[in-house]
């Protein structure tokens, strides 16, 4: 297990390296001088624009900025904002750090178990009416961008109904359209791969023999069914939660959150790049970490990845 | 379409359509498409209005005679701009198809057909972008050219060859050990001219299928970018950009609002409907990515 | 990834940051108030920026402000006298002023506010430039010494200033004196923390993206404020900022900001309406063309096609739904010096327009480099209905460019625009405030970089004309020059509209926007 554990963190680590060197490589190649932007007035005071590429570290030479910027990032320094000159990209940052893992993770408890059930559903009712009208609605939930849904919604539930607040972020109640909004496509593609999975899982011969055992139908489903079908949900999470976090970018603009998606927005407006790098940078390693654990969740329940992960 | 039909052959083309017609969901996609399609080839001749032509008189023009679906905050014609909207679209969709098909399968051919060091060098390269998600991808890039078409067409085939490569990477390899490759092979035939002649239309039906479930995907990323602000800029008409427009005035005017949504949604619920069906009658063993 | 516990620290904090605010701790008594973006800055030194001036206001002071009729009141300085050679005043300041901090307020700290302005690497905004006439400006700006001679304390409650030339309006400029003991305490960067002024609010804290907030002065020499604070909620979409009015989230609903398209819908709504309060607003709006980085501008026929062909009176019925009248000169009805026989209208006359163009060399705008026109996402909409007048009258291509608010103002402050529309509000009630900072080929804030000598010297003599009457026409003689030459022209002047809860009384909108917020009262 332990390899095991080792081997995968192997794989993650190149990607994260990956993901810094592109952060890196891509500030340097943004158009614009970064001292000239923060000068703003002062454009002309050239004393100033030294005292500033000093303080970012500009005046060095750029193999010694790379290496300043991974030293420093280790230490969970991110730099210095272009936007709020002199301000640290972490107090840019900080305040909406836990708000868009938040949504992503409301998102991901409310999709899970309903789209389970959806899919379930529909594949015990294979060809029934019920079925294609379940597969219809999982197509329009997967394919309405989430800002179009939002836009339906809260036409719907706060112009029409006024049952919600259309944005903002501080009560409960501000929460729910943005996390229904984010899980409606989370929620579909899961149900959609629990009626493909759970299809075959009924074809199999086990599933045959515990009906024709006499078994309840009921434990049937329950017992070698879901069981078979949680273990391919659990190895897509990853990807169903990086599409959640980047629907927060989008949906904390719409509903107006003040969580790292809109701050990152507002930074590539502001052509603040260490802030949007800085974001990109904990989005990716967040990313990365995730498919990390699924991966070894997966091992956990079925040992035999473990034995093919050593070829 | 003489590579489909090679690989539809025993049961043959006719057969393919008959069942496509019984399968209803893709008629409807296909009907959606097709509609959309045509709007957008003749949208030079079949706007009802200049689309950029503002006019202060009728700024926020509800749906009526002269503007069929109303105007929008500066008085020009939704409808016009929804037409001219899905020309863009579909023209940004299919360029970013057209990149990532000739790379995705340009690097997936050459890594299954070398091995070694190029594939893993591609399959790494493969491995990392998938370890950003799309938007954020298309986020960098943004930063660095500064919004606009080049911008939304980069960033999206950027995210979407890795896919593709992927697939004709595992085809490619299930074909290696055919008789007729062999037969290539021992004939002295160039590599390029086997793979081109003789393993692309083997595995054309296959890509069909991962390309029309693939525009969908990319007209939603679309759509998303130019909500943000980030895709297609002003005056050319975005779906994602009038509906952002549209939410300022949810309140009194929803119609620009409710009608870009149902639009920009029914477009990509219809690429998908014709993709699942494809993807059920060409080529069932192929899933989600 | 490797984080310190620092960081961990960090997200724990903000987690239950967001639990406490989810459950819905708030302060009842606060007065709030929505901003479309964050604060440019929020200190007085570097302030030059209109969100930033909204919430300084409430929390420094000046020798003097406006009521609600753009009249001049008087605030830190009881009264003041003209020296006789009318190159400098002496000051009366106002006792039993006491600063946030406890301390009283004297000559001293005035003395000190003025010299940190001027002090190279604090980055002095839009003050500075008023004191740029005192005598021994020169010498602090270039760093010889951090004392300004000009200035001269004769006890703690009176003060003369020395001018190099006559600047007339100083009494009235809006400077914001600061506690000189605790910024020498702690240095400048300390505003971010804690308050120094001794306006009715004390500075709180102010959360990026999130709010800004101030608290109750309770030794105000004006009296304690009603209110025990102030919270600026930052929404940056104003339609957003309506739900939250309604419910509940705002007591005042701040439109004054956006484009004017959410205004124009308040004031449809039937449940908006009755609450909305409204003031015409004592700020130009112009176009700005560079000469220097788009020469066929150097033409002053092809100024004058880009001009007519805007048609104002559409675009303040249409686009505006009425909040808002044309505008023709520079000079806003409101401020001292305005004449509304000075500037006839400008007509709008798309045929003259093209035969301006063509006669300049670019028939149908054939010829003309590319172009664009830049501005901020909410003025979006103004810059489409223009690029459209220009492609369907010019046959001009007229690109737009949307850029993010402070990029956008740190391009425009060096000069890097070559085509803009863009408004200047007045910070004083004076002509000479939009004259001289907006068109003055010295002043930091000519963003189109527009020079006209004849133009420059009769500023120049305006500033030392103390006599009313003739430095008023000199005004409106300068205001001639400028648009004879189509330097530039006026495009409009907003109606500026907020919606008050019927709860809450004492907000008050001006030619300059709210009054501070002292005298509301929330019931």
């Amino acid at each position: 297990m332990v390899t095991y554990i080792l081997r995968r963190l192997a794989t993650l680590l190149p990607v994260l390296f990956a993901a810094v060197i592109l952060t890196f490589v891509a500030n340097q190649f943004v158009p614009g001088d970064p001292v000239l932007i923060m000068l703003g007035d002062q454009s002309a005071d050239t004393a100033q624009a030294d005292r500033l590429r000093r303080e970012y570290g500009l005046d060095r030479p750029i193999p010694e900025q790379f290496i300043g910027y991974v030293s420093r990032l280790v230490v969970g320094d991110l730099g210095l904002s272009f936007r709020f000159p002199g301000v640290p990209v972490t107090q840019v940052i900080q305040d909406g750090l836990a708000i868009s893992p938040f949504l992503a993770a409301g998102a991901l408890a409310l999709a899970v178990p309903i789209g389970l059930a959806l899919g379930i559903f529909a594949a015990l009712r294979r060809n029934t009416m019920a079925d294609t009208g379940i597969i219809m609605v999982l197509v329009v939930g997967m394919s309405i961008p989430n800002f179009a849904m939002a836009a339906l919604l809260v036409w719907l539930f706060s112009v029409q109904l006024g049952w919600l607040p259309v944005a903002g972020w501080g009560r409960a109640s501000q929460a729910i359209l943005p996390i229904v909004v984010l899980a409606i496509p989370a929620a579909a593609y899961v149900a959609r791969l629990a009626r493909t999975f759970m299809l075959e899982v009924l074809q199999q011969d086990y599933i045959r023999t515990a009906r024709a055992k006499g078994l309840r139908e009921r434990i049937v489903i329950w017992r070698h069914g879901l069981r078979n079908v949680l273990v391919p949900i659990l190895t897509v999470l990853g990807v169903i939660f990086g599409g959640l976090i980047t629907g927060t970018f989008v949906i904390e603009t719409l509903f107006n959150i003040p969580g790292l998606g809109r701050i990152a927005i507002q930074s590539i407006f502001a052509r603040d790049y260490p802030v949007t790098m800085g974001i990109v940078l904990l989005f990716t390693a967040l990313y990365a970490s995730i498919n990390f654990v699924v991966d070894l969740l997966y091992g956990v329940i079925d040992p035999r990845i473990r034995l093919e992960a050593r070829r | 379409m003489n590579a489909a039909e090679a690989v539809l052959e025993p049961t043959g083309l006719r057969d393919f359509l008959r069942r496509f017609v019984r399968n209803r969901s893709a008629m409807i996609g296909a009907a959606i498409v097709v509609s959309i399609a045509t709007a957008a080839i003749a949208a030079p001749w079949i706007t009802p209005q200049d689309y950029q032509r503002t006019n202060m008189i009728f700024v926020w023009e509800p749906p009526g005679e002269d503007y069929v679906l109303g105007a929008d905050q500066l008085g020009r014609d939704i409808l016009s701009r929804l037409i001219v909207g899905a020309r863009v679209s579909l023209i940004v969709a299919f360029s970013v198809l057209a990149i990532a098909m000739v790379v995705g399968v340009a690097v997936g051919m050459a890594a299954a057909w070398r091995g070694g060091w190029v594939d893993t060098v591609a399959m790494r390269a493969a491995d990392i972008t998938f370890a950003f998600p799309e938007l954020i991808i298309a986020i960098l890039i943004a930063a660095m050219m500064g919004p606009g078409i080049p911008t939304v067409i980069i960033s999206l085939a950027l995210v979407s060859w890795p896919g593709i490569a992927r697939i004709t990477r595992s085809l490619i390899l299930s074909l290696r050990n055919e008789l007729f490759v062999d037969a290539a092979i021992a004939c002295g035939t160039r590599p390029v001219t086997i793979l081109l002649r003789h393993c692309l239309p083997n595995i054309v039906a296959p890509l069909i299928v991962r390309a029309s479930v693939g525009v969908g995907f990319i007209i939603m990323a679309e759509a998303t970018l130019s909500f943000l602000g980030i895709g297609i800029q002003e005056p050319l008409p975005s779906w994602g950009g009038m509906i952002r427009d549209g939410l300022v005035a949810l309140r009194t005017d929803p119609h620009m609002a409710l009608f870009s949504a149902l639009v920009l949604g029914a477009t990509i619920v219809g690429f998908n409907l014709l993709g699942d069906g494809l993807r059920d009658l060409l080529d069932p063993r192929i899933r989600d990515r | 990834m490797q984080m310190g516990s620092r960081w961990v620290r960090r997200v724990f904090g903000a987690v239950s940051l967001t639990v406490m605010s989810m459950i819905g701790i708030a302060d009842a008594r606060d007065l709030r108030i929505n901003i479309n973006a964050d604060p440019e800055m929020i200190d007085p030194v570097t302030y030059s920026a209109l969100i930033a001036g909204d919430i300084l206001k409430n929390i420094y002071q000046g020798f003097t402000d406006t009521d609600e009729n753009g009249r001049i009141v008087p605030v830190l300085a009881e009264r003041w006298e003209a020296h006789p050679d009318n190159l400098g005043f002496r000051f009366h300041l106002r006792r039993n002023v006491v600063f946030h901090s406890g301390r009283p307020f004297t000559a001293r700290d005035v003395k000190y506010t003025l010299e940190q302005l001027l002090i190279p690497g604090n980055r002095g905004g839009l003050a500075r430039q008023y004191v740029e006439r005192v005598e021994g400006a020169r010498a602090v700006i270039d760093g010889q010494t951090r004392e300004l001679s000009g200035v001269r304390i004769v006890d703690d409650h009176t003060l003369d200033v020395r001018f190099t030339a006559p600047d007339v309006l100083f009494p009235i400029y809006p400077f914001m004196f600061f506690d000189s003991a605790t910024i020498a305490e702690r240095g400048l960067p300390y505003f971010q923390q804690t308050s120094a002024g001794t306006g009715p609010f004390k500075f709180v804290q102010w959360r990026r993206g999130q709010d800004v907030r101030v608290e109750a002065h309770r030794q105000y020499w004006g009296g304690a404020p009603r209110v025990d604070g102030v919270t600026w909620v930052i929404v940056p979409s104003d339609e957003t900022a309506i739900t939250m009015y309604e419910a509940g989230e705002l007591d005042v609903l701040n439109l004054t900001g956006g484009g004017g398209d959410v205004a124009r819908r308040a004031m449809r709504d039937s449940r908006l309406r009755p609450q909305a309060i409204t003031s015409p607003v004592a700020q130009i709006n112009f176009l700005g063309m560079n000469q220097n980085l788009y020469a066929p501008f150097r033409d002053r026929r092809v100024r004058e096609a880009f001009c007519i062909s805007i048609d104002r009176e559409a675009m303040s019925r249409g686009l505006f739904g009425g909040l808002a009248v044309p505008l023709y000169g520079q000079i806003t009805p409101g401020v001292a010096g305005y004449s509304a026989t000075n500037i006839p209208p400008i007509r709008y006359d798309p045929d003259r327009a093209r035969q301006l163009l063509a006669e300049a060399g670019f028939p149908g705008g054939r010829g003309l480099p590319p172009l664009k026109i830049a501005n901020l996402p909410q003025f979006r909409n103004e810059i489409a209905y223009f690029a459209d007048q220009w492609r369907q009258i010019l046959g001009v291509t007229v690109e737009l460019e949307i850029m993010e608010r402070a990029l956008f103002l740190r391009s425009l402050n060096a000069g890097e625009v070559p085509f803009f529309n863009w408004g200047w509000t007045a910070g004083y009630p004076d002509a000479l405030y939009f004259l001289s900072q907006v068109w003055h080929s010295r002043s930091p804030f000519n963003r189109a970089r527009y020079a006209n000598a004849t133009f420059d010297r009769l500023i120049d003599q305006a500033q030392s004309t103390a006599n009313d009457a003739a430095r008023y026409s000199l005004y409106q003689e300068a205001e001639r020059v400028l648009i004879a030459d189509w330097g530039t022209c006026g495009l409009y002047m907003r109606t500026i509209v907020a919606v008050v809860r019927p709860n809450v009384r004492g907000v008050v909108l001006s030619p300059f926007r709210f009054l501070p917020f002292d005298k509301v009262v929330i019931n």
